[in-house]
């Protein structure tokens, strides 16, 4: 296996490359995996408790083995760094064509440090590096950057592919995000943040090269084989044109939205709530990667006879928004008409700013106005004007959204970190408690979708590594009840019973373990969902892993990389003091009844510390204390790791 | 003889061509409803609704509850009256 890693320091100037050994494939897989290592050794000989906006901070961009060798798997590309609004590990993937052009230009991981003395991007082609002057694009949103840079760079060697951030970034908004080529956005965790706080505006690609594959036989009889797989799926042709936005109904159906900050979690909007978008929205279908068999990205074009609130926005063309934008939108904020869902999704990718802290930020805000706990006072000291705060209102959106883009008042400044700041911050302001409006899991970060009901799913937002999160331990077993994968996976079907806590916990385990294995082969999750490898990536995908890189490991020691990553990505947060009781969930998931729907009258505290008992066993890690354990790690080789958590006191006693 | 109300969501809307209907089963089992859709609906309805390699019901990205909100199975027993909901399952974005 051959590939490069870039180091740019921004505050000398200075770039080199160097060959990531073998070995490091052999122990991290690739993609996230070799990201994390990058991240965990950069912070043995910095401060691992510096300030995250500060030059000392690490963003590393990493492309796994599989991405762009043809394999019809998809690609993903992922941003790996100390996350600022969270404070503890962060990282965030996203599809689209940059992530194979850094490799087509001659590199798989770029690690960035320092700060430029003023605005810059970094341009790379064909092995060359370049810091370049970025004057002309600060101020830019993420379109106008990107269409900027591709008329500045033209078409030779190639057409330029683009990471930007937008104004969020700029202004080191702590949820602020980075968006591939103008549509792709890697959302959580605030690394447009990072990149703002080091002047760096943008990452521009062009290359010609190619991708030394170990056994491009063997690759293109799995690639025939995944795609057969994928067309015999009919369920994928209903995919392909709705995305994500399939999830809509089926969600209204068991009562799985997001609503009002979630004191319902059913859509009320007739429109929203139905198929609509598909018939009177939908342009085409398009493939965001050009190395995947799905397709399953759409384009929406407004023409302004959709519905009387389309008027605005006539000529607006973007991607189609996805379910958590839809989630969000819909859901969070109560928007009622697609128009006005697709128009949040298109401006929440220019500003560049994580879509679900800033709804959960925003639907904070309109519940305590609902409740009647804002006074003209409160609100001149929060907005500096008698802001109007009304459920639907787009207009009242766009002004609250606008002001922690640009962290203008007392609002935007507080909540530029998410609700669970912004909401603390507010608690302290007034000096009364608001928390238990602000809805958060690990780390304070926020996600719009009704998790009572779900325990795996609940133990995910206190769990994941990089904050509450739905995409590191994914909990489709218990949402779609798949007794035949509990089955599998277990020898016994109680991971799909919603009625007991059993397996839950080994569930998030399992599944985090295979997750971080797609992760770090560079493939899309929605391959995976769909199940054309029947959902074990250590067989399956472990094939193509094999003939990429020539390492032809079993199912089971895949499994422990899989493992072994995660642990990292934990020994990162133990470092950073996080302990059992930062693996929880907020006031309202914990406590106050699921409201309506299939399941209601559902509290995660009905379950919660079994699930999480259970998760901790599973990963041999200690009850009381949540800390990882020395002979657990050593069984996965990660003897080297322990012993950086045994002399910082967090390592398990004993 | 029972009756079943199936109602369908998204792509097995598509294919049927409306949202419910009701069905008349000598055996009260779902694998009597899944013969009789994919019977109405042919080649496409089949393809969506059954995994030919495990004679199950296909489980890649698709749904099937019953108004308690459990899902269902080929062997599992329908009482009269009941709904099955076939609906596309997928999450995330
Ligand atoms: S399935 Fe969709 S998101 Fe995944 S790579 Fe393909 S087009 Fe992109």
């Amino acid at each position: 296996m051959e590939s490069r890693l870039l180091r740019v320091d921004l505050t000398t100037g200075e770039c080199s490359v160097e060959v990531v050994p073998h070995a490091m494939f052999e122990r991290w897989i690739g993609g996230s995996g070799i990201n994390n290592w990058i991240m965990w050794e950069h912070f043995l000989t910095h401060d691992i408790n510096c300030d995250p906006r500060g030059p000392d901070n690490i963003f590393v961009f990493g492309v796994g083995p599989l991405a762009g060798t043809g394999s019809g798997s998809g690609i993903k590309g992922r941003i790996t760094f100390k996350s600022p609004c969270y404070g503890i590990f962060g990282d965030s993937a996203a599809g689209g064509k940059f992530p194979y052009m850094v490799r087509f230009a001659g590199f798989d991981y770029i690690a960035i440090t320092g700060k430029a003395p003023r605005p810059v991007y970094l341009y790379l082609c064909d092995g060359e590096v370049e810091i370049r002057d970025a004057a002309h694009l600060w101020g830019k949103n993420t379109a106008e950057a990107h269409g900027a840079l591709r008329q500045e760079l033209g078409d030779y060697p190639s057409a330029a592919h683009t990471l930007t951030i937008g104004q969020a970034g700029e202004h080191q908004v702590g949820i602020a995000a980075v968006v591939s080529d103008a549509s792709r956005i890697h959302a959580r965790g605030g690394g447009g943040c990072v990149l703002g706080s080091k002047n760096l505006k943008a990452i521009a690609v062009q290359g010609s090269g190619g991708i030394r594959v170990d056994n491009p036989r063997g690759l293109l009889a799995w690639s025939r084989d995944f795609r057969q797989k994928i067309d015999q799926n009919e369920a994928i042709y209903g995919f392909k044109r709705r995305g994500t936005l399939g999830a809509v109904e089926m969600y209204q159906h068991i009562g799985s939205h997001f609503w009002r900050n979630n004191q319902g979690n059913m859509f009320r909007g007739e429109e929203v709530r139905s198929d609509n978008w598909v018939k009177k929205y939908h342009k085409y279908s398009e493939v965001c990667s050009a190395d995947c068999y799905i397709a399953c990205d759409g384009r929406y074009k407004i023409d302004g006879t959709e519905s009387e609130k389309a008027k605005k926005y006539v000529g607006e063309t973007f991607r189609r928004p996805e379910y958590l934008t839809t989630g969000s939108a819909a859901g969070a904020l109560d928007l009622r008409d697609w128009a006005e869902v697709a128009h949040w999704g298109k401006v929440t990718n220019d500003y560049a700013i994580d879509n679900q802290d800033l709804s959960c930020s925003i639907s904070f805000m309109m519940e305590l106005e609902q409740r009647g706990l804002l006074s003209a006072r409160d609100k001149g000291e929060l907005f500096g004007r008698d802001q109007s705060l009304e459920w639907g209102n787009m207009e009242d959106v766009e002004a609250l959204m606008h002001n922690i883009v640009h962290r203008e008042n007392r609002f935007g400044d507080f909540f530029n970190d998410g609700p669970y700041w912004g909401a603390l911050r507010y608690s302290e302001f007034k000096g009364e408690n608001f928390m238990k409006y602000a809805i958060y899991g690990k780390g304070g970060a926020s996600f719009t979708e009704e998790m009572r009901p779900f325990p795996t799913w609940m133990n995910n937002m206190a769990v994941a590594s990089r904050g509450a999160d739905h995409l590191k331990g994914i909990g489709l077993v218990e949402k779609f009840q798949r007794r035949d994968l509990s089955m599998k996976y277990f020898g016994r079907p109680e991971a799909a019973d919603l009625t007991t806590p059993l397996l839950k916990g080994a569930c998030t385990a399992v599944v985090e373990n295979q997750v971080a294995l797609l992760n770090s082969y560079g493939v899309c999750l929605f391959h995976w969902m769909l199940d054309p490898g029947g959902f074990t990536p250590e067989e399956y995908y472990g094939r193509a892993f094999a003939e990429i890189t020539g390492i032809d490991r079993t199912p089971e020691e895949l499994m422990r990389d899989g493992e072994r990553i995660c642990n990292l990505e934990k020994a990162f947060n133990s470092r950073l003091g996080l302990r059992r009781e930062h693996d929880t969930v907020c006031e309202r998931w914990m406590h106050e009844p699921c409201p309506e729907g299939m399941y209601p009258g559902k509290v995660a505290s009905d379950m919660f510390e079994t699930v999480l008992d259970e998760y901790y066993d599973w990963r041999g890690w200690d009850r009381k204390t949540g800390l990882q354990t020395a002979s657990r790690l050593a069984s996965l080789g990660l003897q080297d790791v322990a012993e950086v958590l045994a002399a910082e006191g967090a390592l398990a006693p004993g | 003889m029972i009756t079943i109300n199936a109602q369908y969501q998204s792509r097995f809307r598509e294919i049927t061509g409306v949202e419910k209907e009701f069905f008349h089963l000598e055996q009260g089992t779902v694998a009597a409803l899944a013969a009789q859709i994919t019977g109405k609906y042919g080649p496409l309805m089949t393809a969506l609704l059954m995994d030919e390699d495990s004679k199950s019901l296909n489980s890649r990205g698709t749904l099937y509850l019953n108004s308690k909100g459990q899902r269902v199975y080929l062997e599992d027993d329908l009482n009269e009256g009941e709904t099955v909901f076939f609906m596309v399952g997928i999450a995330g974005g």
